[in-house]
């Protein structure tokens, strides 16, 4: 098991904040420190993730996807089956048990496909907590049918016109609200990211993930003499893929490998890779990892079809990971990942979160490589409901235009 | 007397405008300069000046021009025969991205007396204060008021010459009432020896007054950026004397 409070990971990771955020950061790793220790803190968070997250979440085998590629045994972590379809809910449980541990009665959270902000506003609702989600303006306008579950759970939806009007921004916004507001309220980060203790925290309340897959792969993998080749994640800030990898990452063999947006392609501005050269060694929103910066240190844009993997840096465990080469790195661009959505969508019949999607896309690459006695598993941290109107758009276009002209006219 | 650390973005409303602000702020009458360079993620400023930082960027600054400008300052305040001293805020990013070394000694070079870094904290300082030392350069650090004390001692274990205090928790823009327990921790500094220059919401020359007796200098940010923002239209000129006039009104008549 890997260490559970870090502060930095080789040479990333830190709390680089203004002062004034210091006192709740080292108020939030006292209170971590200590529920990890107290076993009725996990007993209540095992029981909630039984009644009320769904899970364990199921392992498939995609008996007809691999026989089709001809190459590899692929099975998919059904992550995105948890309750309001990603694994964002495992850490939005995590913090808001410490949130009531620690006395705070307010929740604000940052949300980029609006998939953390509807875990975060599920358990306020769940848990009685005054809930706040700052959301990018553009995400808003992309991410319309999240914004609505949000609504609908009570919380208020705070739109942020600054900036890039992305997930980034919004991490701004809610930073600037904690600073003033820390007294009553926890920030519930959605990523393995930002100043410590956060990276440590979100990897463990995401290890949930990776501790079942494991047990999972001991019935489904190796009881049929597979060879376990590696383990494949869609890293935006990367918080799914450290959970899934966390029971791995002190061993040699999976391979465990992250994808990164490719976007449009490899040029700034129509991607979201920092591995692989693109990134650079910076200190942004609290934490030292690989962002995409120009010379000058400034932020660049960022472009994926994904709002999820929309964002310029990424965890700092897994840049680290990364360098040392625990961790292998590849990208898969928009239409890679549309492609690999289809794929398993006709063969099996799961759609997958375009985030996700992403990892299916190497999956199947990589699967293609080996022989048929390996096996690969790809995270489906989310499932695809939320995108309907992107990949609707996307992949019959004319027709449901039609339908939302219709549906607008009524 | 009253002392005024005045704050202002560089490039905004634009390279030659920016120059115009910080004319009018050493004719107006300020003690210290802060000059800020922009960052596109500025997440210990209040919407003011992020909203100015962010168009100061649009403008195509650069770090390189934000040295120039710097140096042009200079010349501005040696030209109006006080001694004002310049101070550059920014944020980690900037200066870990040219180095940071490299970019303390180019801001010395060019006429700054100092640097405030607000996200550099003095347990994860990146080499800031051992570097400063060697070229020459001041390191204002940033507190605030409801800090631990133990945060507090690890900055008065420094020594610093001067500390920047931020009057409320939160962040910038907001308007500060001043009560005991701040004017206490400003008094500690004051009393270990340290420039004490607080700030955070001031926006009238009440506020200034109240806190004359425990702070060296009072720090305007906000207020003066709106002033810049409501005469963003304007020429040279006009900008210069609204800035002017703004900073003489929250200097309280001696």
């Amino acid at each position: 098991m890997t260490k559970r409070y870090n502060d930095y990971f080789g040479d990333f990771g830190g709390r680089y904040v203004a002062e004034v955020l210091r006192a709740p950061l080292d108020e939030l790793e006292d209170a971590f420190l200590d529920a990890m220790d107290d076993p009725s803190f996990h007993d209540e968070f095992d029981e909630i993730a039984s009644t009320f997250v769904g899970r364990p979440t199921p392992m498939l085998y995609a008996k007809n996807s691999s026989k089709e590629i001809g190459g590899a045994q692929i099975f998919v972590k059904l992550e995105g089956l948890a309750n309001t379809g990603a694994h964002k809910i495992n850490n939005a449980v995590g913090q808001i048990l410490l949130a009531k541990r620690m006395g705070k009665r307010r929740i604000i959270a940052e949300t980029g496909a609006g998939q953390h902000g509807v875990a975060t506003a599920a358990v306020c609702a769940k848990m009685g907590f005054e809930c706040t989600v700052y959301m990018g303006e553009i995400d808003i306008t992309r991410q319309k049918p999240n914004v609505f579950w949000m609504e609908l759970f009570g919380a208020t939806v705070a739109p942020v016109g600054s900036g890039q009007k992305t997930l980034k921004d919004a991490v701004n916004e809610a930073l600037r609200d904690w600073a003033s507001s820390f007294a009553d309220t926890h920030y519930i980060i959605g990523s393995a990211l930002g100043p410590s203790p956060y990276p440590d925290m979100v990897r463990e309340f995401q290890s949930v993930v990776g501790r079942e897959a494991r047990a999972q792969i001991e019935e489904m993998i190796t009881a049929r003499d597979l060879n376990l080749e590696a383990l494949v994640a869609c890293v935006g800030g990367g918080s799914n893929a450290i959970g899934f990898f966390e029971p791995f990452l002190e061993t040699k063999a999976p391979r465990l490998i992250g994808v990164e947006a490719g976007g449009r392609g490899p040029e700034p501005g129509n991607h979201a890779a920092r591995m692989k050269g693109l990134g650079r060694t910076g200190i942004v929103q609290g934490y030292k990892s690989l962002f995409l910066l120009d010379p000058d240190g400034q932020v660049q844009d960022t472009h994926s079809v994904s709002a999820g993997l929309d964002y310029p840096g990424i965890g700092p465990q897994l840049a680290a990971l990364g360098v040392a080469g625990r961790i292998e790195f590849a990208r898969a661009t928009d239409s890679e990942a549309l492609d690999a959505l289809q794929f398993f969508a006709k063969n099996e019949g799961v759609v997958f979160a375009l985030e996700s999607a992403h990892g299916a896309a190497e999956a199947i690459r990589l699967a293609r490589e080996l022989p048929p006695t390996s096996a690969i598993v790809v995270n489906m941290s989310g499932r695809g409901d939320k995108d309907l109107f992107i990949t609707a758009k996307q992949l019959d276009k004319e027709r449901w235009q039609e339908f939302l002209a219709r549906e607008a006219a009524e | 007397m009253s002392r005024i650390m005045a704050h202002l973005v560089t490039h905004y409303p634009d390279a030659d405008r920016s120059r115009a602000v910080a004319q009018g702020l050493i004719d107006g009458g300020a003690s210290y300069l802060e000059i800020q360079f922009p960052f596109s993620d500025p997440t210990a400023d209040g919407p003011a000046i992020q909203k100015a930082c962010q168009d100061a960027l649009d403008t195509g600054f650069s770090v390189d021009e934000g040295f120039s400008f710097v140096r042009n300052v200079a010349s501005d305040i040696r030209e109006s025969g006080r001694e004002i001293p310049i101070f550059v805020m920014t944020y980690a990013s900037l200066i870990f991205a040219r180095g940071v070394e490299r970019f303390l000694a180019d801001g010395v070079d060019a006429g700054a007396t100092g640097f405030i870094l607000p996200d550099i904290p003095i347990d994860y300082d990146e080499g800031v204060w051992d570097a400063a030392t060697r070229v020459g350069a001041t390191i204002m650090p940033v507190t605030v008021t409801t800090a631990a004390r133990a945060r507090l001692d690890l900055i008065l274990e420094r020594s610093p010459k001067y500390a920047y205090i931020a009057l409320r928790r939160g962040i910038t823009g907001v308007k500060t009432q001043l009560d005991s327990k701040m004017l206490a921790v400003l008094d500690r500094f004051r009393d270990a020896g340290t420039r004490v220059m607080a700030g955070f919401g001031i926006t009238e020359a009440d506020q200034v007054r109240a806190l004359e007796q425990h702070v060296h200098a009072v720090v305007v940010g906000s207020a003066l950026v709106r002033t810049v923002t409501d005469c963003a239209a304007d020429d040279h000129e006009t900008i210069r004397a609204a800035v002017a006039a703004r900073l003489k009104a929250l200097l309280p008549e001696t």
